[in-house]
């Protein structure tokens, strides 16, 4: 960047203010995205029936969409953020409740909207707006003493469980739910409540456990990984097994092409065949560098809005990455959750783009006291 | 906040109590600032410093419990790839890497568990195992069968789509989905990434050549075991050793006399054909045709007529050939000479049988001219002078009694009479190749070893080693164990001994000369000249008999035409059989269908074309001096002090006896020939 520490300029007061080295890893994960895609995109284009040049077309369009996404709502003030995760958040929540009216339904959940060209999936924009906007309401309560922020927030919440609950996507409301109680749980809510949260989760989780079959099935799997039907997680850890130290090398993959979810839920597995060891363990420290550093940087912060809602949309993204890796990697029964930023898919490239374009908007330097 | 440290908390701090006030430096007093000023905090501030604090200290552990998550699956990954890898057990891969890391030998070596490849003496291979795999299925881990079906039946055509998906909805964890798919069809199948498919490796025998000596080469079933032939000879040998095997057959001999039958065999309309060409001093047989063939990657399609080996299986009555056996023992045992006469003027009576030549000269005939005009009387009756017992003892001598050891499991045995049925009758027939039924083989072994100066071969199609030593792979041990044992199906005959390939000659050198004399005169001046080729020395016999009803008797009107053949006569080095079944007589050779006429110009011509190939060139320059050793006269000078005429055993033991009998033989002749001739079918034989 050419941009001197004078230049006050739009560009160059974003330059010097953001937080540079975490756009730097986000770029390298698109980077590393487009690697993955490429990898992964002759037998995913096969299997989805459309031609290969197109499927590569339109997810370099995405990923480079992402990436200007992530500058652009960057560039955003605090109060901006705010007011685009509110709009951000209407929008969503109309649309996910329109999915179960109009949606496409796909293996079996209505998820998504059909788009000429593409499939949107609401749910995704709506966890990184709802995680701003529940931080919002519940610094809003705080600063003034008889706004019930927190309590419009929990009914926020429970309304997004209900939509979750129907399309359904257990994935997407756990990661909602964790978000939300990790919020209040850095807002300073009383350790009594947070265990009750947790409670309610197992609760939940046991109970989808007993009403849900295809629940039932993945944790049995998970389990009992010597019974018949673990093909998934078999191939998966036959691919990392396959890959050892550093990988068979790009495109040499073999396993892969066994692997029905290559290209979304497996993506790390194929990471693990072709570039080994070493480059998944680059990939996991880049995840979690992005995550404690906004985490770590918000120590200094004292705008309790920023503090939670940093706090909730990094735990969006670190949750979602630990879900897949730790998936593909047989460490919890799995669950299909995009890898941000690696795995296929147009709507989870744009949600993750507007998640870390909040992350660098809210944690750029500021003058202490500039309003938010 | 990547910048320098931010004003942060420092500009909060109250200043320490004791500090001066500071003012610029050279600044008036009254412009200094207070050190230490009183700040108000309010009740509400202190409150959200409290939750700020609070909030900090929940974000460290935030920020620690991402640390173990992360950590938790780097752990988790080290383990996956580095400390407890699970290797993928797709053969498909082991076989990627294995073709990967090591250099490529040539095609048929390189694949180590393969049955090995036969290939010809040149090193032309005739069959190889190509690799193949077999798909199966495991429906329990698929996700969709009915669509796996579907796609599978996009790539291989040969699925029964519905049966399958059947199966694969009913059956529990093994679906056999298709069999000896190319690697083409396997890499679509691998392509459509259905759960759940599998490879197997396996093989496919395949003949390049296609009908090159397919009764040869035989079959194998389709789990690659030798049903037939060779394959099925050496099956052992072919699985356990993966060098290839090298048979003695040459493939370019192989098409010409193929060629060359197959053009006879259209031309006379004949339904069968054989031909084989030998090495008369190893016994290597070079070719081996029997007509009609098959393509061998048909094997299992092809009819039983087309699968029948005729030069192996089929046995026939020698007819004529074997007159120069019945020559040989002759001389061979002194009972007869080349000047000897015999008498071929009178038809032999014998019982209710009479023995007659065909276009008979009706005078006597010297031995020369017994077989350059093949007479059977003359062969009778030199026979009869040899005696059964002396008959029977070369016979088995050269092989006639038993199967003739070469290595194939269909080689069949012979047929003829035993000894308690073995009249005089029957020596006198046999003696112009009649009551007996061998392999062609057997005729072409006995043939070449008269012809090679009696040395006993036998006929192998395995190449031999250059330096003569048993192919220490090959189950066969030695030629004497493995070519005359007893057949393990057949209990052996007593009186038989097997006859032992010796070092010795089985005959006098002095014989073996007089017969290629012979056999070049029938060449050169009787019925076998068609066959002639100039500066190849050819010497030969012709030999037509009829066909042995499968009612018994004979049938009148078909004929096995066969020559058997020798060249160059003056340094024997290769016998060539051409034999034609039931062929029919055209304009062209006068509406005959005897050997001179079908069979001889077909084994000239295939001498013409295989001598080259085989580096022998024609010696024309030398001709005369050749032509002087070969010489044979038709009716050669007899000895001063010798009688010509010999039509009874002067010289066995049996005389009297024979003399009588003989006696009595010309009384029946006398009264048969006022009444009508009765040819019967045992004997009555047309021989040329």
């Amino acid at each position: 960047m050419a941009a001197s520490r004078t230049d006050t300029s739009l560009l160059g007061r974003w330059w010097w203010s953001v937080d540079r080295l975490t756009l730097i890893a986000i770029a390298g994960l698109i980077g590393f995205g487009y690697v993955m895609m490429l990898a992964a995109s002759p037998s995913v284009a096969a299997r989805i029936g459309e031609a290969q040049d197109l499927f590569l077309f339109k997810q370099v369009a995405f990923l480079a969409a992402g990436f200007v996404v992530v500058v652009g709502v960057s560039m955003l003030s605090p109060r901006n953020v705010r007011r685009a995760a509110v709009l951000g958040c209407m929008i969503a929540l109309g649309l996910t409740a329109m999915t179960l009216l109009i949606g496409t339904e796909i293996k079996g959940a209505r998820r998504w909207i059909s788009l000429p060209g593409f499939a949107i999936q609401p749910s995704e924009f709506l966890k990184p707006s709802f995680a701003v906007v529940a931080a919002w309401l519940i610094a809003e309560s705080k600063r003034r003493r008889h706004f019930p922020g927190t309590l419009i927030a929990c009914a926020l919440f429970a309304i997004i469980l209900v939509l979750l609950n129907a399309q359904p996507d257990i994935g997407m409301l756990t990661v909602v739910s964790a978000v939300f109680l990790t919020q209040l749980f850095v807002g300073g809510l009383n350790l009594g409540w947070i265990g009750a949260g947790l409670v309610g989760m197992v609760l939940g989780g046991f109970g989808l456990y007993a009403w849900d079959a295809h629940v039932r099935t993945r944790v049995l799997r998970f389990l009992h990984p010597t019974a018949d039907n673990s093909y998934q997680i078999d191939k998966a850890l036959q691919a990392f097994g396959n890959g050892g130290l550093f990988g068979r090398g790009p495109g040499e993959g073999q396993v892969k092409d066994m692997l029905p979810d290559a290209h979304a839920d497996f993506v790390f597995a194929v990471a693990g065949e072709e570039f080994g060891f070493l480059v998944c363990l680059a990939v996991i420290s880049v995840f979690c560098f992005i995550v404690v550093r906004a985490l770590m940087r918000l120590l200094r912060e004292h705008d309790m809005f920023i503090i939670l809602a940093v706090s909730g949309l990094v735990t969006s993204f670190g949750l979602q990455a630990f879900v897949n890796m730790a998936s593909a990697l047989h460490l919890i029964p799995t669950k299909g959750m995009t890898l941000p930023f690696i795995s296929y898919g147009g709507s989870s490239v744009l949600a993750m783009a507007l998640e870390m374009g909040f992350v660098l908007a809210l944690t750029r330097a500021r003058t202490h006291g500039s309003p938010t | 906040m990547a910048g320098p440290t931010p004003p942060g908390d420092d500009g909060r701090r109250a200043p320490p109590p004791d500090a001066t006030p500071a003012r610029p430096f050279g600044a008036p007093r009254a412009a200094a600032v207070p050190r230490m000023e009183t700040v108000r905090v309010t009740a509400p501030d202190l409150q959200r410093r409290a939750a700020l604090e609070k909030s900090r200290g929940r974000l460290l552990l935030t920020a620690i419990g991402f640390m173990v998550l992360f950590g938790a699956v780097a752990i988790k990954l080290a383990d996956a790839t580095l400390i407890a890898p699970v290797r993928p057990k797709e053969p498909v891969v082991a076989r990627i890497e294995a073709l990967a890391t090591k250099p490529a030998p040539p095609l048929v070596t390189m694949l180590p568990y393969h049955r090995a490849s036969i290939e010809d003496r040149n090193g032309q291979p005739l069959a190889i195992s190509l690799d193949t795999a077999e798909v199966y299925a495991d429906p329990r881990e698929m996700m969709d069968t009915n669509d796996a079906a579907r796609k599978l039946k996009s790539v291989l055509p040969q699925v029964n789509e519905p049966e399958l998906a059947h199966k694969l909805s009913t059956a529990k964890d093994f679906v056999y989905v298709a069999r000896r798919i190319t690697p083409r069809e396997e890499a679509a199948v691998n392509a459509l990434g259905i759960p759940g498919i599998y490879f197997q490796p396996s093989e496919r025998r395949f003949y390049p050549l296609g009908r090159m000596a397919a009764q040869v080469l035989g079959g194998v079933d389709v789990d690659e075991h030798g049903v037939a032939g060779i394959e099925k000879y050496f099956d052992k040998r072919l699985m356990d050793n993966p060098a290839p095997l090298r048979l003695s057959l040459d493939v370019r001999v192989q098409a010409i006399v193929h060629d060359e039958l197959q053009a006879a065999m259209d031309e006379f309309k004949a339904i069968g054909a054989a031909g084989i060409v030998m090495d008369v001093n190893t016994g290597e047989l070079l070719a081996v045709v029997s007509l009609p063939d098959y393509d061998a990657n048909d094997f299992g399609n092809a009819p039983a007529d087309a699968r029948f080996n005729r030069a192996a299986t089929g046995l026939y009555e020698p007819g004529s050939t074997f007159k120069l056996q019945t020559a040989a023992m002759a001389l061979d045992c002194g009972a007869v000479h080349i000047w000897n006469m015999f008498d071929a003027a009178e038809p032999i009576h014998f019982g209710r049988f009479t023995i007659t030549d065909f276009e008979g000269k009706h005078r006597w005939l010297y031995l020369p001219e017994v077989l350059a005009y093949s007479s059977n009387l003359g062969a009778a009756h030199i026979a009869d002078i040899v005696g059964a017992a002396r008959q029977r003892a070369w016979l088995a001598r050269m092989g006639m009694f038993q199967r003739v050891g070469v290595e194939l499991p269909e080689a069949a045995r012979p047929l003829f009479q035993p000894a308690s049925r073995w009249s005089r009758l029957t020596t006198m027939t046999v003696g112009f190749g009649q009551g007996i039924s061998i392999t062609p083989l057997h005729l072409v072994r006995a043939t070449a070893v008269v012809a090679n100066g009696g040395i006993m071969i036998r006929p192998t199609l395995l190449a031999r080693e250059p330096e003569g030593a048993p192919d220490p792979t090959s189950p066969v041990l030695t030629p004497v164990a493995a070519g005359f044992a007893p057949d393990a199906d057949m209990p052996p005959e007593p009186k038989m001994k097997p006859p032992v390939v010796l070092d010795q000659p089985l005959m006098k050198p002095g014989t073996s000369a007089i017969i290629r004399k012979l056999m070049r005169l029938v060449v050169t001046a009787g019925y076998g000249k068609s066959a002639a080729v100039p500066g190849y020395y050819v010497g030969g016999k012709t030999g037509t008999s009829e066909k042995v009803s499968p009612h018994g008797g004979y049938e009148k009107h078909a004929n096995v035409s066969a020559f058997v053949s020798v060249f160059p006569m003056n340094h024997p080095r290769y016998a060539v059989y051409m034999m034609l079944d039931d062929p029919k007589g055209n304009a062209s050779t006068g509406f005959f269908s005897t050997a001179g006429m079908v069979a001889a110009p077909a084994a000239g011509r295939v001498i013409a074309r295989i001598a080259p190939l085989l580096g022998l060139f024609p010696d024309i320059a030398d001709k005369a001096t050749i032509d002087a050793s070969l010489a044979m006269p038709l009716q050669p000078a007899v000895p001063p002090g010798m009688h010509a005429a010999l039509n009874g055993p002067v010289t066995t033991a049996e005389t009297g006896a024979h003399g009588r009998e003989h006696e009595r033989r010309r009384a029946r002749a006398a009264a048969d020939a006022a009444g009508a001739h009765t040819r019967l079918a045992l004997a009555g034989a047309r021989a040329r």
